[in-house]
């Protein structure tokens, strides 16, 4: 029974369905439970929530990557997939501290001062969580020394920054200047990302990696969290 | 300057490749189906309006453009348009807020498609925008025996984002609606602000691009 509803989550995070009334990928699924359905019914029977976030969504979230990196995939077909994982996600919230589940890193996020621009963010967001990181999201126009603040007291073990203008990705260098004059660089991983960037810049700027697109950035963070290079 | 109407009409296929489609991809119908359901309804979110003023060009030096009242616009490029020109139309323009404000909303509730989708729509729309005051001031210039050259925006190529605040003082405080942060973007962030050279026919000004002459080929505002 577990591994049956398990498999129809991650079907439906593949098909992008959130709830029955959504059409999937494919057409002819409008009326079946989707991924919030299935959840509830999962939980409401006992199935252990590790279960469902390692094999049914994280393992699906896979799937949706390979499928983007052949190129089957299109964005907006990730992002109803991202869509998907983040509802659910947000059902198991309350039993995510009983149930033993360790999250595999405390990420920080944050658009910087003077860039309004935030989908990006969000996206990685999102799929940061449904991978078992923690998220903390400060926003967009973040100042530089708020950064900073949040970086001291939440001590997390990740710093995400995205910029969409050319003319906003040099904050980012300074703030990674900031961390340095605080004594805070050290102690936390930073990752980059948005249009301007690359990883050609990301080195410039003394960043430890770069998210070329959602589903990069999430192998950038895990090859970062099992002690590896950016891009090994 | 009154608003104009809601009639801008945005073609699926071109939010379908703003939201990351190629061309000759069907998309699924989950997809399809939420972008006809945008497309179907945006214009309720939108109140389109635009303001502009004709400022004679008072000399142009090297990469200094002089308009009148202290604004000093500095970039060679528009020098290098503008010394053909006799005046210059400064504008803004903007979609309202309504708009991005739902997408925000989405944006933040997990709804990363639907957001992406109008946020498409946005972008569209403002571009569509932008081409009708074009068109509006193409027409004027034309009854006076003139023409006009492309937009030119802040931000781009080697006129710096920080010009804003010129643009918006040329405007004499006629921004319809729209505000400048700290970092001088607009807000809302759907509106379009710059200047279109107006001149005499025979200067080549309508044709102008600088991109032509430009070796950064894999520049994402590249005009062909």
């Amino acid at each position: 029974m577990s591994g049956d509803i398990i498999e129809l989550i991650k079907e439906n995070v593949i098909q992008g369905r959130v709830t029955r009334d959504d059409e999937g990928i494919e057409e002819g699924t409008i009326g079946q439970p989707g991924v919030t359905e299935l959840i509830k019914e999962a939980l409401a029977s006992g199935v252990d929530v590790s279960d469902i976030i390692n094999n049914g969504l994280t393992a699906s979230m896979k799937v949706v990557g390979q499928k983007f990196e052949n190129e089957e995939y299109y964005i907006p077909d990730m992002l109803a997939s991202a869509e998907a994982v983040g509802a659910g996600m947000q059902l198991m919230e309350p039993y995510l501290a009983q149930s033993g589940v360790k999250p595999k890193g405390k990420v920080l996020i944050a658009t910087v001062k003077g860039d309004l621009h935030e989908i990006g963010k969000n996206i990685v967001s999102i799929l940061l969580r449904g991978a078992g990181y923690i998220v903390k999201d400060l926003g967009n126009d973040v100042e530089t020394q708020d950064i900073v603040k949040a970086v001291r007291e939440e001590k997390p073990d990740f710093l995400g920054l995205s910029a969409l203008l050319t003319s906003t990705m040099v904050t980012m260098e300074d703030t990674i200047k900031a961390l340095e004059e605080n004594g805070l660089r050290d102690k936390v991983k930073i990752i980059i990302g948005g249009a301007p960037v690359s990883e050609e810049f990301a080195r410039e700027i003394g960043a430890d990696g770069y998210g070329a697109d959602g589903f990069h950035a999430i192998s950038v963070f895990e090859n970062l969290s099992a002690g590896n290079s950016a891009t090994p | 300057m009154p608003a104009l109407n809601n009639e801008i009409d945005i073609d699926k296929q071109r939010i379908l490749t703003r939201i990351g489609y190629s061309d000759d991809y069907e998309p699924s119908a989950r997809i399809s189906s939420l972008v006809d359901d945008y497309i179907e309804n945006y214009h309720d979110l939108i109140a389109p309006s635009y303001s502009y003023r004709i400022r004679n060009i008072e000399s142009v030096d090297g990469n200094r453009v002089d308009i009148g009242n202290s604004i000093v616009l500095k970039s060679k490029k528009l020098a290098r348009l503008l010394e053909r020109c006799e005046m210059v139309a400064v504008f803004a323009l903007t979609i309202g807020n309504y708009l991005e404000d739902l997408v925000t909303y989405l944006a933040d509730n997990g709804l990363v498609l639907q957001a992406t989708v109008l946020d498409a729509i946005g972008s569209g729309t403002v571009e569509k925008l932008a081409i009708q005051v074009e068109g509006k001031l193409r027409i004027n210039a034309g009854m006076e025996g003139l023409i006009t050259s492309w937009r030119f925006s802040p931000g781009y190529c080697d006129w710096e984002v920080s010009q804003q605040e010129l643009v918006f003082r040329a405007l004499d405080g006629d921004a319809p609606g729209i505000r400048l942060t700290d970092s001088m973007l607009m807000i809302p962030r759907k509106s379009v602000s710059g200047i279109i050279g107006i001149g005499l026919p025979g200067n080549d000004i309508e044709n102008y691009n600088p991109c032509n002459t430009c070796l950064k080929k894999d520049c994402p505002g590249r005009r062909r």
